[in-house]
């Protein structure tokens, strides 16, 4: 089974290609008029949000659309020839040996039953004949190349006893094993790490290189798709809408969404004052409530009634070479370099009292070998080591890092969900550590109050949204009766800009971003304090994520209360953070002012992770640093720092002293500390990782 | 009077045709299950092997039904059939090729082809039925008719004697068949009245509108109310039913379906419509009587059977650790226990003279007084006014009931404290009851503990914990209304399962008295002679074998309908 060595210019050409998916209602149009191209060697990325259509593409090229699923018009030619002329047996000859595909969720495309060695060794068996003997060596090669540790011990493991990290790259070892010449990439990194994900975005690319592979890589992240691809397709509502190289896309944008997008998303290199985040207004469309003429019409801020609304819109080229086109009837006539209208600069509240202190906070969990009995070693996991801080009233403090960190740890003990092992928590002067949540007053409770992570599971499914707000109404004891609570949920659900006919409506009917409003409404019930938001925006569309966090930022002027807000995203963190504390592995590694963090001197695992943060801005420039391996389990973490085992500075320290000693905090300047062994001309000699690139110019 | 007919005076005509089309669908069915079988996908091209296996099926197909419906008479298939057959053949392939010239991809894909013939042939089946109940029930008079004319004029009989001879002439028209239709006539009517309303307002109704969505569903949904009708009609207001259960006629013992009553009072109905047994009793009235039993008891014991579930499988997964592992083995203990040694153990008599089956009562009664108490006090612990208020209300009716179920003033009771006893329940249906929700509700433990596992580490739990709620508004708030899709559909399965465990127990004579209708124990009396009369056994089960058909369906529906939003 020979690859295809025919004459063909582009390996895909996807031409005008319509996919529709048929339920017992109606016909569904998934994709329509779609088209792009894939040169040999060549990277292009599809950026859309969730529901755009994008992972159809990937399915239509794949010929794996479901029963309901058809390609309903268009071609698409893989190599010069036409795959809707293929037979099923050319069509499975093709997959996976000649087009591979690597999905989000790593642990998903493994057979956890088989060993990793196995699972490889099967691509070029079945594909190309190969003996056992050589397939092993292939596969040998091939873990090498995607750089694991000790890849024969690798070969002979099962997929659950590798990290995430670990499971992707192997994923990714088993699209290459046969060679492929188109790599289409569904979200690759999506569920991992940001220090892993640059690491295999990394890798993506070098390999790309050495094999000389095509990749299509889908992504709803600009900064990643700017990071690997050459060149970008902008998707919105089953539409390409603008198409063109990279840097042409992202300097001179020629269509309303791609700005939009681009001004929803926050930049670490801009002021907030300065660049403000602007919220595409209203929600994505159904796909069978599209609306007539341009599917971005109504959200538009450049719509103009007649023109907008009616007929097919083509895609047209901007320059006239076929580089660059878009699919907007007004391109030409819009100013693009007009700044960001923004209505009033909102002051922020000032910063008060301290309100919450921790004091050598830490959480150990005993992990007993043999729950019945008790019998068996029992291991502890140090959750959280020696957490000291303080905050004020209206103040934002970012807490930042992977998972694994201990900040949700963090969180129980706060909420009270756990009870700490040693230390003090004071809210007002009042220490807390020691009462699990069932013993705390209901004004403390409602006092500390949570938003969740996943908007899909942060309501109650079979509860009215309406009667979720009333029962944290009641459960604070707050009004009396249930008409003057009723009245006080509307008021709530004002507070956080939803209709009020919400009230009557089931948690399945709102869209992510409006069911994130309503855990917000939740979690001010009670009128909160401290609000701990656990990375509220991170699961939801770019366009809604900067209306949720402006809401948020907005409650918090008007409430004075205090945020901590946890998240991995540097850029979110800087926009809207007062003071940000970083953790690696149960300790504070940095505290500081956002400014501080920022900057020079950082703490190297800071410093790495401001590296790995995609940027979508061509201007900036950044150092490039790639953490080597994994986070260590907290169950068997390293002795002295945390961080040793992946630190690039460790050498710089003299008498090997981050192996044998965990570092004490120092204070560099009133508001930023640091634990680390480095010494202040070493951390004085430190650059900034993210280099506005007019600013270095100017230099 | 005569022997009914089990189609009655028009099923001569529409027998043989009824047959023609019953062996069409039937092989039709499975060619297309055959031919889906060998491969030959939508676009499969049309192999002569396929073709040629058609064929010969369909040949062999009709060459059963003529042998059928002629061979009866002399005995072997006769020239003029195989001619029959021949020119069946031909008139089938000309209407194939005008097929197959006017629509070109039918005979390009023999399987979809036979599916549309299966698909065709079931609805004229239908409509043939349809058409012969119709016929049946309007020209009903023919027989009367003829009763007049044979009368000597000016010789009339009363009034009475002429209504009494047009009823019975009617039902000997209908045939047997059709008079169990029209006996039926409450169950069809409240039947139509239910789908009706249910269909109209189905938008409004949540997953039990859903449910009309779905065909599979429907019929399940029907099959079920079909039999909780006939319930609710026989045991409350006596219709349906056409003798008492235990009534026995003299000469009507073992009498094949539809045979006339001898002498029988102008009231009386005039036939036993689907025979008699071995005591000479009334099949139909004593399988009709039979579903009184099973609905009342099957969906209350495995109703209890959930509460002792739930109330203990919660907690089990919510708490987890040693409480889990506790209970855990508890249930695995029971399920590993004989389930019929278990019931043969609870009703010998010096067990039951113990008092066990009576204290296991008093245990296992007492869990949904536990879980409303629960339910209630979890909900409404902040606004202690409407907590007492429900409580009281919701509790005090059941203890009530609680009390007079588990006391009995009988002589051998060994619970006899509380002075208001209601009702006693008698011992065998206390029995069946325990020993249902002992053996059910470890298995609905398991399932519970499963689903609180899962649920238990959603966000919306957690919140709920971060404002300070109990753990049992949690459990019962929070967790067990998003696990009720798979509970409903279990519980819908498990209906049936104690069912055929009624059945089963019916079956071995435990529990139930010997002379009751249940479906069971009627199966078990007409095994003995089944060989040679095989009638009484027969319409018992197929009643049994229609219900947990009905059940299941109706879980597979919901299910699916669940799953779609």
């Amino acid at each position: 089974m020979s690859k295809i060595h025919d004459n063909f210019e582009h390996i895909l050409e996807i031409d005008k290609l319509s996919i529709s998916f048929f339920t017992r209602l109606r016909e569904i149009p998934a994709v329509m008029d779609f088209s792009v191209k894939v040169a040999p060697g060549e990277a292009v990325g599809l950026v859309g949000e969730s529901g755009c259509g994008k992972s159809t593409v990937a399915l239509g090229v794949m010929r794996d659309l479901g029963k309901n699923g058809r390609i309903v018009g268009g071609s698409i030619k893989f190599k010069g020839r036409d795959m809707e002329r293929m037979s099923e047996e050319e069509l499975r000859d093709i997959r996976g040996n000649e087009i591979a595909m690597i999905y989000q969720e790593p642990m998903a495309s493994l057979n956890p039953a088989m060993r990793i060695g196995k699972q490889l060794m099967e691509v070029p068996m079945i594909h190309e004949g190969l003996s056992e003997h050589e397939a092993y060596q292939r596969a040998l090669e091939v873990v090498t190349d995607v750089k694991l540790p000790d890849p024969e011990r690798m070969l002979k493991s099962f997929p659950h006893q590798l990290s995430g990290g670990q499971q992707q790259r192997i994923v990714i070892a088993m699209a290459l094993m046969s060679k492929p010449s188109l790599l289409i990439l569904d979200e690759p990194t999506t569920a991992l790490d940001v220090t892993v994900e640059a690491a295999v975005v990394e890798l993506v690319k070098d390999l790309g290189k050495k094999y000389g592979t095509s990749m299509l890589f889908i992504s709803h992240n600009l900064g990643l798709v700017l990071e690997t691809c050459d060149r970008i397709c902008v998707m919105y509502s089953g539409e390409a809408v603008e198409r063109g190289d990279i840097e042409t896309v992202f300097n001179k944008m020629q269509h309303p969404y791609t700005q939009a997008l681009f001004r929803s998303i926050p930049l670490p290199g801009a002021d907030k004052n300065a660049r403000p985040l602007v919220a595409i207004p209203g929600n994505f469309p159904l796909p069978h409530e599209r609306p007539p003429g341009c599917n971005f019409g109504p959200r538009c801020d450049y719509f103009e009634a007649g023109r907008c609304d009616h007929g097919i819109i083509p895609m047209d080229d901007v320059d006239g070479d076929g580089q660059h086109e878009s699919r907007c009837v007004k391109f030409r006539e819009i100013d693009w370099n007009a700044p960001i209208t923004k209505a009033d600069t909102k002051q922020k509240g000032e910063i008060g009292r301290v309100v919450l202190k921790m004091d050598k906070l830490k959480k150990y969990y005993e992990v007993a070998a043999n729950a019945l009995f008790g019998g068996g070693e029992t291991r502890v996991v140090k959750a959280n080591e020696t957490l000291s801080f303080e905050a004020r009233e209206s103040e934002t403090l970012a807490i930042v890092g992977e998972s694994g960190c201990g900040k949700s740890t963090f969180a129980k003990v706060l909420m009270g969900l756990e009870t700490a092992t040693d230390g003090i928590i004071e809210l007002d002067g009042k220490p807390i550590q020691d009462i699990p949540i069932n013993h705390r007053d209901t004004q403390t409770v409602a006092d500390v109050q949570m938003v969740f992570q996943n908007p899909f599971d942060t309501l109650n499914p079979s509860m009215s949204v309406g009667r979720q707000i009333i029962r944290a109404l009641e459960i604070f004891n707050i009004g009396d009766g249930d008409a003057d609570r009723r009245d006080r949920m509307l008021k709530l659900l004002d507070l956080v800009k939803l209709p009020r006919a919400f009230a009557d409506r089931m948690p399945r009917q709102l869209s992510g971003g409006q069911k994130q409003r309503v855990g917000i409404a939740r979690a001010f019930a009670g009128g909160a304090r401290i609000v701990v938001a656990d990375e509220p925006v991170s699961a939801l569309d770019v366009s809604v994520q900067a209306a949720v966090t402006d809401l948020l930022m907005e409650i918090q002027r008007e409430e004075k209360t205090t945020l901590l807000f946890i998240s991995h995203d540097l850029s979110i963190v800087r926009y809207l953070s007062d003071r940000v504390m970083v953790m690696y592995l149960g300790h504070v590694v940095e505290l500081g002012s956002t400014d501080d963090v920022f900057a020079p001197p950082y703490h190297p695992y800071t410093e790495a992770l401001l590296s790995a943060v995609p940027i979508a801005d061509t201007h900036v420039e950044k150092e490039h640093i790639v953490l080597e391996g994994d986070i260590p389990s907290a169950m068997n973490p390293p002795p002295g720092c945390p961080f040793q085992t992946r630190c690039r500075w460790k050498d710089k320290v003299a008498g090997g002293l981050c192996d044998k000693e965990v570092p004490p905090v120092r204070q560099l300047s009133d508001s930023h500390q640091i634990k680390c062994h480095l010494s202040d001309e070493e951390l004085a000699k430190m650059t900034p990782v993210i280099k506005l690139a007019t600013a270095t110019a100017a230099e | 009077m005569e022997q009914l007919t089990w189609f009655g005076a028009y099923g001569a005509s529409f027998a043989p045709l009824l047959m023609v089309f019953i062996t069409l669908a039937v092989v039709a069915g499975l060619c297309a299950a055959l031919l889906a079988f060998t491969g030959s996908s939508a676009h499969a091209s049309f192999s002569l092997v396929n073709g040629i296996a058609v064929l010969l099926l369909l040949f062999v197909g009709f060459l059963y039904v003529y042998s059928g419906l002629t061979g009866s008479e002399d005995g072997g298939m006769s020239l003029s059939t195989l001619g029959r057959i021949l020119l069946v053949i031909a008139l089938l392939g000309i209407f194939a090729a005008m097929l197959s010239y006017f629509m070109g991809t039918f005979f390009d894909d023999p399987a979809a082809f036979m599916g549309v013939l299966f698909k065709w042939s079931v609805y004229i089946v239908g409509a043939l039925v349809l058409l012969w109940l119709a016929v049946t029930l309007i020209w009903q008079g023919s027989g009367y008719d003829a009763w007049l004319a044979g009368l000597d004029e000016g010789a009339m009989p009363p009034a009475e004697e002429m209504a009494h001879q047009k009823w019975v002439s009617a039902i000997e028209t209908r045939g047997i068949l059709a008079s169990i239709v029209v006996r039926f006539w409450p169950v069809w009517t409240a039947l139509v009245v239910l789908y009706a309303l249910s269909i109209h307002y189905k938008r409004k109704l949540g997953l039990y509108g859903k449910l009309f969505d779905s065909t599979i569903g429907m019929i399940g949904f029907g099959l079920v109310m079909f039999w909780v009708f006939t319930a609710v009609f026989v045991g409350l207001f006596d219709l349906i039913a056409t003798h008492a259960p235990l009534d026995q006629v003299s000469g009507m013992k073992n009498k094949l379906p539809g045979t006339p009553l001898r002498g029988a009072e102008m009231a009386e109905y005039p036939f036993y419509l689907l025979g008699g047994d071995n005591l000479a009793r009334d099949v139909f009235s004593r399988m009709v009587e039979g579903s009184v039993i099973v609905i009342r008891i099957a969906p209350l014991a495995t109703l209890f059977a959930f509460m002792v579930g739930i109330t203990l499988g919660l907690p089990a997964g919510y708490y987890g650790g040693k409480l889990d592992t506790f209970l855990s083995f508890l249930a695995n203990l029971i399920l590993a226990f004989p389930v019929i040694l278990l019931f043969y153990l609870l009703v010998t008599p010096e067990i039951v003279a113990t008092g066990l089956p009576q204290y296991m009562a008093a245990v296992l009664f007492i869990f949904p007084l536990i879980f409303c108490a629960v339910l209630i006090n979890s909900r409404f612990r902040i606004q202690p006014q409407k907590n007492y208020v429900w409580l009281a209300a919701v509790l005090i009716p059941l203890f009530l009931f609680y009390a007079s179920a588990i006391n009995d003033s009988g002589a051998n009771s060994q619970i006899r404290f509380w002075p208001i006893d209601f009702f006693d329940i008698p011992g065998g249906i206390l029995v069946v009851f325990v020993s249902v929700v002992f053996v059910n509700s470890p298995t609905v433990f398991r399932i519970v503990r499963g689903l609180t596992l899962d649920i238990q580490t959603r966000d919306y739990v957690a919140a709920a914990q971060t404002r300070g709620e109990g753990p049992w508004y949690i459990m019962l708030w929070e967790i067990l209304p998003n696990a009720r899709g798979p509970l409903i559909v279990d519980f819908c399965l498990r209906i049936g399962y104690t069912t055929i465990l009624l059945g089963t127990l019916g079956f071995f004579g435990l529990g139930l008295p010997p002379e009751s209708p249940d479906w069971g124990s009627t199966i078990n009396e007409g095994r003995k002679l089944l060989s040679v009369y095989p009638h009484p056994a027969l319409p018992p089960a197929f009643a049994l074998l229609t219900l947990v058909l009905g059940l299941n369906l109706l879980a597979d529906g919901l299910r699916e309908e669940s799953l779609k939003d």
